[in-house]
């Protein structure tokens, strides 16, 4: 029944990356499998309040301390789909985090309360441009305190720490601009911690990074 | 009450020279021209003001006896116990537990309230779109709010109604160490003070959990809250311990382990967490407090310090607390199932078994906080196993409660009306954690207004469900009084009603990408944030029901007979408030304590049944 209800829909609100995808997906599948679990207890519940309702009696009700079998059922039922998720949650992590190659690399820096990007020709610009349908690695570091790098379309997140680069690699899949934000609250400008992403032809993002002023003028110091 | 003797009074006193010479040192070799930062001088002066508060209020005195080889007064150590009937005992340092139950419980609800306003001026400023009151101010109102919150939670239950009941289940006159037990009461009303008015020493914006290096360059009332959390884990420590050695010292003669109420068996196994885990976090907040206050480098990167591993610290004592959270208020709700279902407790060994289940996992799931903080990827698989795999035993309390139900006579009073709302509560809370234990639909929603709904759903859908079933079940009890039905069936309506059209928009929100601690968000999701804020405030005004209902139902309710519920444990074969001595003799215990249905049911007191 739940099946029927979300085949096909796409529940996060912008899908626009491999990454996202996956996610999606997930998000599709757990809640295929929270309907009936949700409908069980409820109904259950329901019925119960309006069947077993006291009449006004003092009886009692019958003296039942338990039900091996449905104790039983309810165990493997419930261990079964642990495992179940379990595996499937696995997998989709190795889909997401497995392939650590990549074909383009930025440098991206997040400091109180901006963002900067470095990229391989040695330019430093504010906004993130990337290739589109190209496996993109992002180191991510921090200057200050922890910050997070979100861009929501893509399905990515991935907290800024100082003295410890982390790593980011994704696939995006349609070209555009997409917002991006700061996901760990960072002090009294996080609010507004915006970035910006521009997806594109490797041709457009070519003639974008020859465009941007060089390493030198930037005057800003490389990333750490 | 004179400053003479021991008591509020002489304890504020106390309080005010403690934090009077400590500050005073470090000012004076401050103008002596030596170089003390604004933070040492209030870590001293309210260390100092701690002491002088608990030496003020009397909690040393027996020990200071004791030590000094004096003879202990006895009529003295007797009257610390208090008078029945005595207002004043609930100011004082007293050793009956039912009286430290009171105390625990009535600083919870106001707390709970205090920290409802700053939930309330939260919701003021993301109303609309755009700033109202402020980013600084946002930040630290939340925080103070988060901190509150977690107070309440870990102290409501456990401190309240289980420092009231725990001895009479198990058939004791007392804890096993009374004075421990107060030494923990009155260690809590200093730090707590401290959090209330952190605002004025500059607020502090991280959230509770406080993640360097932000916490390392934020203001004063950042390290006010440091302090006053070490304060409240030391306290918690205490009790902890004196719970652990009340139910496996001190039980009456036939309450089996296994013939313990499950609301006790509750609470010691979250005694047991809070004994092992508190002890981290109050490392890593001390730790953090070096690094502020004496410049320390544990996590100053800069110096090589590491901030994961704060984050790790943090986690390996929070997720445990959640379940110190959250363990009590699912032995209340299974506490009042059995009574108001007049059924046994279905599935008792196996609920048991979940609990403890549920206390040894709690240690294997930290990380599942750190999906996106840039841990090792490979520590996010098992971590993962454990997160899911502790939903195995929490759907336990579902299967016992449904079990109990099921075919049972159900009568709806307040206390099983939040029964009912738990179980809906804490399902929406279980199925939405499913989501953010898989990694892959976390990395999307960490961070999220999601997270905020699953969190609110969780711990209000079970500790204070749990709280507001157990205070209505237990109020005649506590204060010989029954409370208004009709009043507490308004409140539970009105408050189910506010707290899911709070709560289940902000999942939408969530997906939607609207972040977490943030005092401002796109214009588009305006109307619902309204809505939200709308619903939020119904939430706090149920809450004024409940507190007139309270307040005149224990001054003028109808008088409560030993035990209006025909329940059996031993609780309530006992009079109504218990006598000061809680039993005349010590009973033997016979039978299970849900025996319904025709069963055999613990003895009435005193009497020895074969």
């Amino acid at each position: 029944m739940g099946a029927v209800l979300v085949a096909g829909i796409q529940i996060l609100p912008v899908v626009a990356s491999r990454e996202a995808e996956i996610e999606d997906a997930a998000f599709v599948l757990l809640t295929v499998l929270s309907v009936p679990v949700l409908m069980f207890v409820v109904v259950g519940l329901a019925y119960s309040a309006i069947r077993f309702r006291a009449n006004g009696d003092e009886e009692d009700g019958p003296p039942i301390h338990g039900h091996r079998g449905f104790q039983a059922i309810w165990l493997v039922v419930s261990f079964a789909l642990v495992i179940g998720l379990f595996v499937y949650g696995a997998l989709g992590l190795v889909d997401i985090r497995g392939a650590q190659e990549s074909e383009f690399q930025v440098q991206v820096q997040a400091e109180q309360w901006a963002w900067k990007f470095e990229y391989p020709s040695g330019v430093v610009a504010k906004e993130l441009h990337i290739p589109v349908g190209e496996r993109v690695h992002l180191v991510v570091t921090s200057k200050d305190v922890i910050h997070s790098f979100w861009v929501p379309a893509f399905g990515i997140k991935q907290d800024a720490v100082p003295g410890r680069p982390t790593q980011i690699y994704v696939t995006a899949t349609v070209a555009g601009t997409y917002p991006g934000l700061c996901a760990e609250l960072c002090g009294s400008g996080h609010t507004g911690m915006h970035l910006t992403v521009v997806v594109s032809e490797r041709a457009e993002l070519d003639a974008w990074l020859s465009d941007q002023p060089g390493p030198e003028s930037s005057g800003s110091e490389p990333p750490a | 009450m004179s400053v003479r003797r021991p008591g509020l009074r002489r304890a504020l006193l106390g309080a005010a020279i403690g934090g009077a010479v400590g500050a005073g040192v470090l000012i004076g070799a401050q103008n002596a021209g030596m170089q003390i930062r604004d933070g040492q001088i209030l870590g001293l002066a309210y260390l100092l003001a701690l002491i002088g508060f608990l030496l003020g209020i009397g909690a040393f005195r027996f020990w200071v006896t004791w030590a000094a080889g004096r003879p202990v007064d006895v009529t003295e150590e007797h009257a610390a116990h208090g008078t029945a009937g005595d207002w004043r005992r609930y100011f004082r340092f007293t050793t009956d537990h039912k009286v430290i139950g009171v105390q625990y419980l009535v600083s919870a609800f106001l707390l709970f309230l205090t920290a409802g306003t700053f939930g309330m001026l939260m919701r003021v400023e993301l109303a609309q779109p755009g700033l109202a009151l402020g980013e600084d101010a946002y930040n630290t109102i939340m925080s103070t709010h988060g901190a509150m919150m977690i107070t309440v939670a870990l102290i409501s239950i456990i401190g309240g109604l289980g420092n009231f009941l725990v001895p009479i289940m198990i058939g004791a006159r007392d804890m096993a160490f009374p004075k421990t037990n107060a030494l923990s009461y009155w260690l809590l009303p200093l730090p707590i003070l401290l959090v209330a008015i952190n605002p004025l020493l500059g607020g502090f914006d991280t959230g509770w959990t406080a993640y360097p290096p932000l916490s390392q360059q934020a203001n004063l009332g950042q390290q006010a809250y440091l302090m006053a959390f070490v304060t409240v884990g030391i306290s918690s420590i205490l009790s902890a311990i004196n719970f652990l050695v009340t139910v496996f010292r001190m039980r009456a003669p036939g309450m089996s382990l296994m013939r313990m109420p499950i609301f006790v068996w509750s609470l010691t196994v979250t005694a047991t967490l809070a004994l092992v885990a508190t002890s981290v976090v109050a490392g890593a907040f001390t730790m953090l407090l070096f690094d502020r206050v004496l410049g320390t480098s544990f996590f100053r990167p800069s110096r090589g310090g590491d901030v994961v591993l704060f984050e790790h610290l943090f986690w390996f004592y929070s997720h445990p607390a959640v379940y110190i959270m959250g363990l009590p208020g699912l032995g209340a709700i299974l506490e009042v199932v059995p009574v108001f279902a007049r059924k046994p407790l279905f599935a008792y060994p196996l609920a048991v078994l979940s609990f403890i289940a549920i206390g040894v996992l709690s240690f294997m799931v930290w990380a599942h906080h750190m999906f996106v903080s840039g841990m090792a990827d490979f520590f996010h698989i098992p971590i993962m196993l454990t997160t899911e795999l502790i939903s195995v035993p929490t759907g336990i309390v579902f299967l016992a409660a449904l079990g109990t139900i099921w075919m049972g006579k159900l009568h709806f009073k307040t206390p099983m009306l939040w029964v009912f709302g738990f179980i809906w509560a804490f399902l929406i809370g279980g199925i939405t954690g499913v989501y953010l234990a898989d990694v892959p639909t976390d990395i999307t929603l960490s961070d999220t207004y999601f997270v905020v709904a699953h969190f609110h759903y969780t711990i209000v859908g079970g500790t204070i469900f749990g709280l507001f079933a157990g205070t209505y079940y237990w109020f005649p009890k506590v204060t010989g009084r029954m409370y208004s039905e009709r009043l507490g069936q308004l409140h539970f309506w009105w408050f189910m009603l506010a707290f899911n059209a709070t709560f289940l928009p902000m999942f939408w929100l969530g997906i939607e990408g609207m972040r977490r601690r943030v005092a401002d968000y796109p214009s588009e999701m305006g109307g619902v944030n309204l809505w939200v804020s709308f619903a939020a405030f119904n939430i706090f005004l149920s809450m004024a029901v409940f507190v007139f209902n309270m307040v005149r139902s224990w001054r003028r309710g109808e008088q409560a007979a030993a035990n209006p519920w025909r329940a059996k444990t031993l609780e309530w074969q006992v009079a109504s408030p218990p006598p000061v001595q809680n039993f005349d003799h010590i009973p033997t215990v016979s039978a299970g304590p849900y025996e319904y249905g025709g069963g055999a049911g613990v003895p009435t007191e005193g009497r020895a049944v074969p």
